[in-house]
């Protein structure tokens, strides 16, 4: 359980890192280490370069800008889960943060890392197609922003090019809507067995679900959210019925309850979250 | 116990760990501390398939990596573990076919690790796959392929019926059957398994460095497999962490290092990572017993039959086949705390392509506890009884004892009907009762199961061999410190607090004066080990009775030079001094010092020197512990997961020397048990590919899925010096029952019985949902 060699490179500054993206072959960007250190060991990763960015403190940060919340790429997740922006703007963000794995994960953890690598139990690219947030990618040739919707691909695929870093996510602060999370998980601190943010307006029904755990991305449905449970019950169960599950027909059903059971309890959360202001 | 002039001060008190201080701090010296310059590090090529021909393996291209000394295959390393009884051998590196996934086909020794391993990849073995055998009915059916071409896959069968057995079952007024099954389970301590070898250049001596439970058993392994004389090996058993019977075998790879060592002329080292140790460490628990119960009206279980099939895995391992292990302690103890007259057991035990089974920490008791109470359970249910009343009918009692069971065992004085009854009084059984009645009107859904189970400990044979002693030796240095030996093998058990304590008091002084060693064969006196539960009571009278022994030569001097008669002599608070009599008096310093440097006034006949080694066989063949575990769970039918409430222990070892460590031990077991109920399993796939070969899927529980515990005790001392019955494992044999027992109960209302572990939240689901129906 070792990897196999590599070079390594720590940039001073993201022009450097940017540059060396663009030229070596097989370069892979690491942060926190949690999901690709593990992939490298059992040798399913296998690098020839690391590019190692935890010295470009320019993407640690987080700010409120003209109505959108930037979160720098280098953000650890123990910073999100905690920061008084997120935590105000974004509770379900921060609540969905703070179920990540352990403290010592999460202390290492980037959220830059957990987009990029999509796996599709995780919570943060769920949260960021739920709050229809936007990736900056960066590259040696410029910046594009992509939408989170249109970012995720599939099981650990996304739309990032190999030159290219994610350097920040843009989130929309929320107006007239309110969200909330839920998950189930085998043991607390495991990756998701299926969970959901929903999304419900403060004024009429109009709301949206998105569901990760079940297929292979987050997926973000809108629809007109009952205020009868037994009715959005039939709800959720129709819209997971259009998603792809696991091949398995006990696995797939089983994730489909647990998911249907997370957004009413989201969908709870999201509702208690207006009576507490 | 202690009758004599000495008032016990440590044995029997909750003494803190002696171990803890360098434990705590990060302080332990395990094996992969080893660290010798000119190491050479081992990565095994290890089979992708679970049954092939081996057409051929080349290594050029892994012989051409810059620091790679060299690679072996079955060709260059040909010692094979064969197992006469069976005519059934495992070549330590595959030869011509592999068996099973993760079995080991080739070598490769580099300047580190990670060389290693790069190398490893570029082994080519090119296989011929074979159809795999992967389980029992297949194993067992006459078109299915022969594991070993040359011998049958049922490699095990035995029968045993009471007499009277066929008209008891046919006369009973009730008849209930059920079929359980537990799946594939291993022990993962936290240090895996590892082995450093290297041979002495002045001597010629082969060091071994293992991490092990029977430092004596190995060596004799050793000098066996690899034809060297004994006293040309030293084993040395470092910090070992954790070992749970998985580390009582003899595995190849520690001869491949061994070996390596003494041919290439350098220290050779391999410690298992994560991986390799769910493919190839024993796996356990690999079994299915179909079981018919016959009863009367009240409850009261007349005759059990049931037939066990054990899949042993691909090899058998050398003096401890885990199917029959497991098999044979389950059908051994099938009747439990209960007194049931007639048995009829049959054992079908087969090798199949799966990785070969061995000791895990309670062996076959988990499982056999799992059928002893799961038809008690099955009766309470078919009569609309309250299962703890259908216990109570079929307890053995005070008077019974000593009792012989259907099965052959002699039961040494327990506390089985007041075990339980203290449990249950601790979880205030008839009051949840009512509770969980009211609740399940609020659709939720709680249950407690109970276990009462026996473990027969210390006995004369088990995983760590058949030495049905243990040794001790003692030396009072000559400034008055106790250093004493024992041929164990702990793993985290805290035996040097322990027979430091057991020690100390004998000698009347401090515990934090008595060294205690073990692990190392060129110090420790020829002993059994660590296994079966022996450690406390076979390893704890060595230490009591070479400590009185002691005692006995410490009297003899100081009478001698208080000029006193030795009854009127007493060992207290390091002094030897005439009774009552403070003044007259000789501390053990003094008497040391004399011994050995002042020996002009020694008695005569005495030799200089305050030195014993003492080995001591326990009067019993075994000593059965007893005790009750009462699970409550709460079980959430939206999301099938199991949460544990409370949990009680009313646990019985006899007298006890150290009750926090005891407690320790029955923790960590019902932690296990967590584990065996509901999350771990080892998991082939129909090509017979292990799926679970990470901790990301052979789950282990956390701190937040283990409820705080209460454990209580019970003393019925055993015959034994010190009254010590053994209790390593009772606590693991109790826990899977009782947890599955509270699912069945918190699920009675959808008419579920569980019969299999673990149980799973998506297999809870579709029973309640009605989908599936359970046993």
């Amino acid at each position: 359980m070792k990897p196999i060699s590599f070079s390594y490179y720590r940039p001073k500054s993201l022009a450097e890192a940017l540059d060396i993206l663009a030229q070596e072959e097989e370069a892979k960007v690491i942060a926190g280490g949690q999901s690709l250190v593990p992939l490298m060991n059992f040798r399913l990763s296998r690098p020839k370069t690391l590019v190692d960015i935890n010295g470009l403190r320019e993407l640690a940060a987080v700010e409120a800008d003209g109505g959108v919340l930037r979160i720098g790429a280098l953000v650890r997740h123990q910073e999100l889960l905690a920061h008084p922006l997120v935590v105000q703007h974004f509770p379900a963000l921060a609540a969905a943060a703070a179920e990540i794995g352990h403290w010592a994960i999460r202390t290492r953890g980037t959220i830059g890392g957990s987009l990029v690598h999509a796996d599709p139990a995780a919570e943060l690219p769920a949260a960021t197609v739920a709050h229809r947030g936007v990736l900056v990618l960066t590259s040696a040739h410029g910046e594009r922003r992509v939408d989170a919707d249109a970012f995720f691909y599939g099981y650990l695929m996304t739309d990032i090019a190999p030159d290219e870093l994610l350097t920040a996510v843009e989130l929309p602060l929320p107006s007239g809507v309110r969200y909330g999370f839920a998950e189930h998980a085998r043991r607390p601190g495991d990756f998701a067995l299926a969970g959901a943010f929903v999304e419900v307006a403060e004024a009429g029904h109009a709301g949206a679900v998105t569901w990760f755990g079940v297929g292979g991305r987050p997926d973000r449905q809108e629809m007109e959210l009952s205020p009868d449970a037994a009715s959005r019950g039939r709800q959720f169960a129709a819209a997971l019925a259009e998603l792809d599950g696991p091949e398995d027909e006990v696995e797939a059903r089983y994730r489909r309850q647990l998911a249907a059971v997370a957004a009413e309890q989201a969908y709870q959360r999201a509702i208690a979250s207006g009576r507490g202001n | 116990m202690m009758q004599g002039p000495l008032k016990p001060q440590f044995t029997g008190a909750r003494v803190t760990r002696l171990e803890d201080a360098r434990l705590l701090r990060g302080r332990g010296r395990y094996l992969d501390d080893i660290d010798v310059p000119g190491t050479l590090h081992v990565a095994f090529v290890r089979s992708n398939r679970p049954a092939a021909r081996i057409v051929s393996i080349d290594v050029e291209e892994a012989l051409a990596v810059p620091g790679v000394y060299t690679v072996w295959t079955a060709e260059d390393c040909g010692i094979t573990m064969y197992t006469e009884r069976y005519d059934v051998g495992q070549p330590v590196l595959a030869k011509d076919e592999v068996r099973f996934v993760g079995e080991a086909v080739a070598a490769v020794f580099a300047e580190d690790r990670y060389v290693a391993e790069d190398a490893a990849e570029r082994v080519r073995v090119v296989y011929h796959p074979l159809p795999p055998v992967l389980g029992f009915d297949e194993a067992l059916s006459d078109e299915g392929r022969r594991v070993h071409a040359h011998r049958a896959n049922l490699f095990h069968h035995t029968e045993h019926q009471t007499e009277g057995f066929a008209e008891a079952f046919a006369s009973a007024p009730h008849r209930a059957q059920a079929t359980f099954v537990t799946h594939r389970q291993t022990g993962v301590p936290m240090e895996p398994r590892g082995c450093m070898a290297q041979l002495d250049a002045a001597t010629g001596r082969l060091t071994v460095y293992v991490s092990h439970q029977s430092p004596h058993q190995f060596r004799s392994q050793l000098t066996e497999l690899l034809q060297m004389p004994e006293n040309q090996i030293r084993v040395i058993v470092p910090e070992v962490g954790g070992a749970f019977g998985i580390k009582a075998m003899l595995y190849p790879e520690y001869l491949v290092v061994a070996d390596a060592a003494r041919r290439l002329g350098r220290p050779v080292k391999w410690v298992s990572d994560r991986t390799e140790s769910l493919l190839a460490d024993a796996h356990a628990r690999d079994n299915r017993h179909e079981v018919e119960v016959a009863f009367d009206e009240e409850g009261r279980i007349l005759a059990v039959r049931d037939h066990v099939f054990g899949d042993t895995g691909a090899y058998p391992f050398l003096g401890f086949p885990g199917a029959v292990g497991e098999a044979g302690w389950a059908t051994s103890m099938l009747t439990g705390p209960y007194k049931i007259p007639h048995v009829s057991i049959t054992v079908d035990c087969v090798f199949s392509n799966k990785a070969p089974e061995g000791a895990y920490r309670g062996v076959g008791g988990p499982v056999g506890a799992q059928v002893q109470e799961g038809i008690v359970d099955l009766v309470a249910r078919h009569l609309g009884k309250d299962a703890a009343d259908v216990r109570r009918v079929n307890f053995i009692r005070d008077e019974d004892f000593p009792y012989q069971t259907a099965t052959g065992n002699v039961y040494d004085p327990g506390s089985y009907a007041e075990s339980m009854e203290q449990a249950l009084a601790l979880i205030d059984y008839e009051r949840f009762r009512r509770e969980q009645a009211e609740l399940r009107r609020q659709g939720r859904y709680l249950g407690i199961g109970i276990c009462t189970f026996v473990e027969p400990s210390a006995g004369a044979e088990s995983e760590a061999g058949s030495t049905p002693y243990e040794a001790a030796s003692i030396r009072i240095e000559p400034t008055g410190t106790v250093t004493a030996a024992l041929g164990l093998g702990p793993s985290g058990q805290g035996h040097e607090t322990t027979m430091a304590q057991l020690i100390a008091d004998q000698l009347g002084v401090d515990v934090k004066d008595v060294v205690v060693m073990h692990g190392d064969t060129d110090s420790a006196p020829f002993g059994g080990g660590t296994g079966g539960s022996r450690s406390g009571t076979i390893g704890g009278g060595a230490a009591l009775r070479a400590s009185q022994e002691m005692r006995q030569r410490l009297m003899k001097l100081a009478a001698h030079l208080l000029e006193a008669a030795e009854e009127d002599v007493e060992l207290v608070d390091g002094h030897a001094q005439v009774k009552g009599v403070p003044a007259r008096a000789y501390s053990v310093r003094d008497l040391a010092r004399i011994a050995y440097t002042d020996v002009a006034r020694l008695p005569e006949g005495m030799q200089p020197g305050l030195e014993v080694v003492v080995r001591y066989q326990p009067p019993l063949s075994t000593t059965y512990s007893n005790g009750t575990h009462v699970a409550l769970v709460e079980v959430d039918t939206q999301t099938g997961f199991v949460r544990v409430l409370d949990y009680v222990v009313v646990n019985d070892c006899g007298r006890l020397i150290n009750p926090m460590i005891v407690e320790g031990q029955i923790h960590g077991g019902v932690a296990q048990g967590i584990g065996s109920a509901f999350l771990e399993e080892l998991r082939y796939d129909d090509s017979g590919q292990l799926v679970t070969t990470s901790l990301m899927d052979y789950l282990l529980p956390a701190a937040t899925d283990v409820p705080r515990m209460r454990v209580t005790h019970i003393e019925t001392p055993s015959a034994n010096v010190g009254g010590f019955k053994g209790m390593g494992e009772g606590s693991l044999i109790a826990a899977p029952p009782a947890l599955a027992g509270a699912v069945s109960d918190a699920l009675a209302p959808f008419g579920v019985f569980v019969t299999e572990i673990p149980v799973h939240p998506q297999q809870i689901l579709e029973w309640v949902q009605g989908r599936v129906h359970s046993a």
